[in-house]
């Protein structure tokens, strides 16, 4: 190799083993070339190329890379092994799951019963624009939410339409329901608004709707069966 | 591949047998410039095992054009950064070091030369040193080697050597001063 060519020039250099006009070549070619230069210096200070040295240095540096290759191919193996074992891991576990809800459902027989918020069960209201421009501050969102979470004896529920003026606090006054709902609906509508939240505005016309009951006859039911029912029923 | 497709293939896939390859046929000059630096034999070979640790990282980021001439510049910076870490005063001959950090980009154009430039060329010889002009005359004209020099001088060799390098310097750059100013 061009290497090892290189570095015998500068043993026999160094031990004065080159004629002169090799030596003549070589001095020209490090002028030209300090990477040479510098390493005839080093060699001309150590006396010598030490070529077992310079092996074993190889010998290192051979190591090293493939030292590095190992560690890859190791780390690879790692990332494989750690692939199945997770894997395995996930199988296992839907495993016991499976056997686990096939174990439990044969025993017994499970009712679930789910509700959903039909609009049927909620209190909604309806801002009627001809009759006024007031609003709750905090939004209507959260006023129909208030009434939902308020909302105690309503008699029967319905529909009930109310006129109201927005008073100096910023809450209704005056309220007036149109037409003639039941006593328990004004009532109530009244309480609910009357400890609301604010309003701004000066003038409100609210068509607020209850959810129907059917309780007037306790003979009849006791229980209000929800409208939509999931999975089995037990009777 | 070739040095420059190892450099390529290396900075695009970190393969360290491509920097294996690049690196071992520079490792025995590597170890003489580390020598001249440390001068220490276990110290020179870990320098030349720690500066490949740095390539590693090192020509995986930067466009390296010569790699050789940037190996042998990186090289003597990293022993240069040893000596001045562990305080240790070395005696490093500034003329030689100042030769040294020139490189040899302008040596291939070899234009052809004409009368004129060998006039100025005899005048830009008058300006160096009775030393210089000596033994540059000696080396490139009578295409004599250092030693015998120094035995028809009387003049130590590492003088001769540096009054060589200094003196082809100090004539490169009075040819390209005269060039311009003419």
């Amino acid at each position: 190799m061009e290497n090892n060519y290189q570095l015998s020039r500068i043993h026999n250099y160094i031990h004065g083993l080159m004629s002169r006009e090799e030596m003549f070549q070589l001095e020209k070619e490090a002028l030209e070339d300090p990477f040479l230069q510098d390493a005839i210096d080093g060699y001309r200070l150590q006396n010598g190329v030490d070529a077992k040295q310079l092996s074993l240095l190889q010998q290192r540096l051979n190591r090293r890379v493939e030292n590095t290759i190992a560690t890859r191919h190791a780390q690879y193996y790692t990332w494989q092994r750690l692939a199945i074992g997770a894997a395995a891991g996930v199988l296992f576990v839907v495993l016991l799951a499976l056997l686990y809800f096939k174990h439990f459902n044969g025993k017994t027989e499970r009712t679930t019963d789910v509700t959903l918020s039909e609009p049927e069960n909620m209190v909604t209201i309806e801002p009627m624009l001809d009759g006024g421009d007031a609003t709750p501050l905090d939004g209507w969102k959260a006023f129909e939410h208030y009434l939902n979470n308020q909302v105690k004896d309503a008699g029967k529920g319905g529909d009930i339409i109310v006129n109201f003026t927005i008073g100096k606090d910023g809450l209704p006054a005056q309220i007036q329901a149109e037409g003639t709902p039941g006593q328990a609906l004004v009532d109530e509508t009244v309480r609910l608004l009357q400890s609301g939240a604010k309003w701004q505005g000066s003038k409100g016309r609210l068509k607020i709707t209850f959810p129907l009951k059917e309780m007037k006859d306790p003979a009849q039911s006791n229980v209000i069966k929800p409208p939509h029912c999931f999975g089995i029923e037990k009777s | 591949m070739n040095e420059k497709e190892l450099l390529r293939h290396y900075k695009t896939t970190g393969d360290l047998s491509a920097l294996g390859k690049l690196y071992s046929p520079y490792m025995s000059l590597l170890y003489g410039v580390c020598f001249k630096y440390l001068q220490d034999p276990d110290r020179s070979q870990d320098a030349v095992m720690q500066i490949f640790e740095e390539l590693i990282q090192k020509l995986r980021h930067y466009e390296v054009d010569n790699f050789k001439s940037w190996l042998h510049v990186y090289s003597k910076n990293y022993c240069l950064m040893q000596l001045r870490r562990d305080k240790r005063t070395t005696q490093v001959d500034i003329e030689d070091n100042l030769f040294e950090s020139e490189q040899k980009l302008n040596s291939s154009e070899e234009a052809k030369w004409e009368e004129r430039d060998f006039e100025r060329l005899e005048g830009c010889m008058q300006t160096l040193n009775q030393e210089q002009k000596e033994c540059v005359r000696l080396f490139y004209l009578e295409q004599k080697c250092y030693k015998d020099i120094a035995d028809l001088t009387g003049y130590d060799l590492n003088k001769v050597k540096s009054a060589i390098q200094n003196g082809k310097r100090n004539l490169k750059i009075c040819m390209e001063r005269k060039e311009n100013g003419k």
